[in-house]
């Protein structure tokens, strides 16, 4: 016990001497903790003018300044003029101040409820019915102008009238065709009717004419037919063979209306 | 003792902008037995448009030549118009057989009354002794029966007149009546 008590002085002797012994020194060169100064250069305020003042370089082009004096120009002349730039920023600049926030001015704002239901626009509506318009029209029928083949009155404008005022040609028959009986039954009508000697007419043709109503005649002997101009009468007077025959010794055209039974 | 031949000659004439048509029917010897003829027909701009091509047919077979044909009081044995009118697709009304009939420059056939079928629809009928025979052209619409039918008809008509020469008339009242409308 005793012994333990001893090693256990020893041992906080030992450590007292550790702790208040003299820390080590080293040998640190003065050299090393030198001040070093360093010069530095210190601010310096360098002002300069906020433009450039302009300036103008007046440089004559020998060329131009002999033509311009050879059509009579004025020479060109440079105006120099100059502007401070700072002046002119500080008269422009507007000066911006922020008014200050005031607490209390808030105000609850309430929150719209949402549509129950939502609304649709833009819809398109449907386009009206254009109203039909008949372009195609039928064409009109024309009205006719219609004349009784009897024409009883007169006046107005006639289609038959009309008709009538054009010559008709009417061919003549075949005489050749013709049944000898009743060839020779026209010869003598017309010797009789004409009073003339058959051998002195020559026969031009046998035509069926109305009994009445032919105004004028015309023979075609070119084509075997002659042109009669026809008036209102003829149209309802029975045919009747017409014999037309030249009168060999002077030409002269005789006519006459055969019987045909 | 069968009614005489009733030829209907029909023309449809176009003068400035207007329409007008004639109907002449005649008895056989080529004498008027009624003539009408259309007022004046003048298509609108519209119409002219919308019509096309097809307004001057329609106008001569649906308007004129039908409100003439319905006028008449005895129908016709004959239509006859002229071969350019019948050749532009002419169908005209069925009921009467429509032709065209011409002159032509072909020799005589061997005596009148014959007949040389140049088509279907076409032949030269020999009508009178010695000229030349006429070009007598059929609608389609005309069959062969009807054909020969016709064709009796013309002879029996063209023995007393020119069967070409009435269409001329018709062509110049017709002129004679745009010169009185104007």
């Amino acid at each position: 016990m005793l012994g333990r008590v001893k090693g256990a002085m020893a041992d906080a002797a030992e450590t007292l001497r550790r702790v208040f012994s003299d820390p080590p020194v080293r040998e640190v060169r003065a050299g090393a903790f030198r001040l070093q100064s360093h010069a530095a250069a210190g601010p310096v305020a360098e002002s300069k003018a906020g433009h450039d003042p302009l300036s103008a370089e007046l440089r004559i082009m020998p060329s131009l300044e002999q033509a311009a004096r050879e059509r009579g120009m004025e020479p060109l002349r440079a105006e120099l003029r100059a502007e401070l730039g700072w002046a002119r920023w500080g008269a422009e600049a507007t000066v911006l101040r922020m008014a200050p926030l005031v607490p209390g001015l808030a105000a609850r704002v309430a929150v719209p409820p949402l549509p129950g239901k939502a609304e649709t626009r833009g819809r398109l509506d449907p386009p009206p019915r254009p109203a039909a318009r008949r372009l195609l029209d039928l064409l009109s029928l024309p009205g006719t102008r219609r004349v009784d083949p009897l024409l009883k009155g007169g006046g107005g404008r006639s289609g038959l009238e009309t008709m009538l005022a054009l010559p008709v040609a009417i061919q003549g028959e075949d005489i050749q065709r013709l049944p000898k009986g009743i060839w020779m039954r026209y010869s003598l009508q017309m010797v009789r009717n004409t009073g003339e000697n058959v051998r002195n007419l020559e026969v031009l043709g046998l035509f069926h004419l109305p009994r009445k109503g032919v105004g004028d005649l015309r023979h075609d002997a070119r084509r075997g037919r002659i042109l009669v101009r026809l008036e209102a009468e003829a149209l309802k007077a029975p045919r009747v063979p017409f014999i037309l025959a030249r009168r060999k010794d002077d030409g002269a055209l005789l006519s006459c209306y055969l019987e045909d039974s | 003792m069968a009614d005489p031949i009733k030829l209907a000659y029909f023309m449809a004439v176009k003068e400035g902008a207007s329409y007008l048509g004639g109907l002449l029917v005649t008895d056989p010897s080529g004498i008027p037995l009624d003539f009408r003829y259309t007022e004046p027909i003048t298509p609108t701009r519209l119409q002219s448009i919308l019509y096309g091509k097809s307004l001057e047919p329609h106008l001569k077979e649906e308007v004129i030549q039908k409100t003439l044909l319905k006028e008449l009081k005895t129908a016709p044995d004959l239509f006859i118009l002229s071969a350019t009118e019948l050749a532009g697709g002419w169908s005209g009304d069925a009921r009467f057989p429509a032709l065209a009939v011409q002159k032509s420059q072909e020799q005589p056939l061997s005596k009148p009354g014959d007949a040389f079928r140049a088509g279907p629809r076409e032949l030269l009928l020999q009508v009178s002794e010695g000229a030349a025979p006429l070009r007598v052209i059929f609608a389609a619409s005309v069959d062969t029966v009807a054909q020969e039918q016709a064709v009796q008809k013309l002879l029996e008509a063209g023995y007393h007149m020119d069967l070409t020469e009435p269409l001329e008339r018709v062509a110049a009242a017709l002129q004679s009546l745009v010169v009185k409308e104007g």
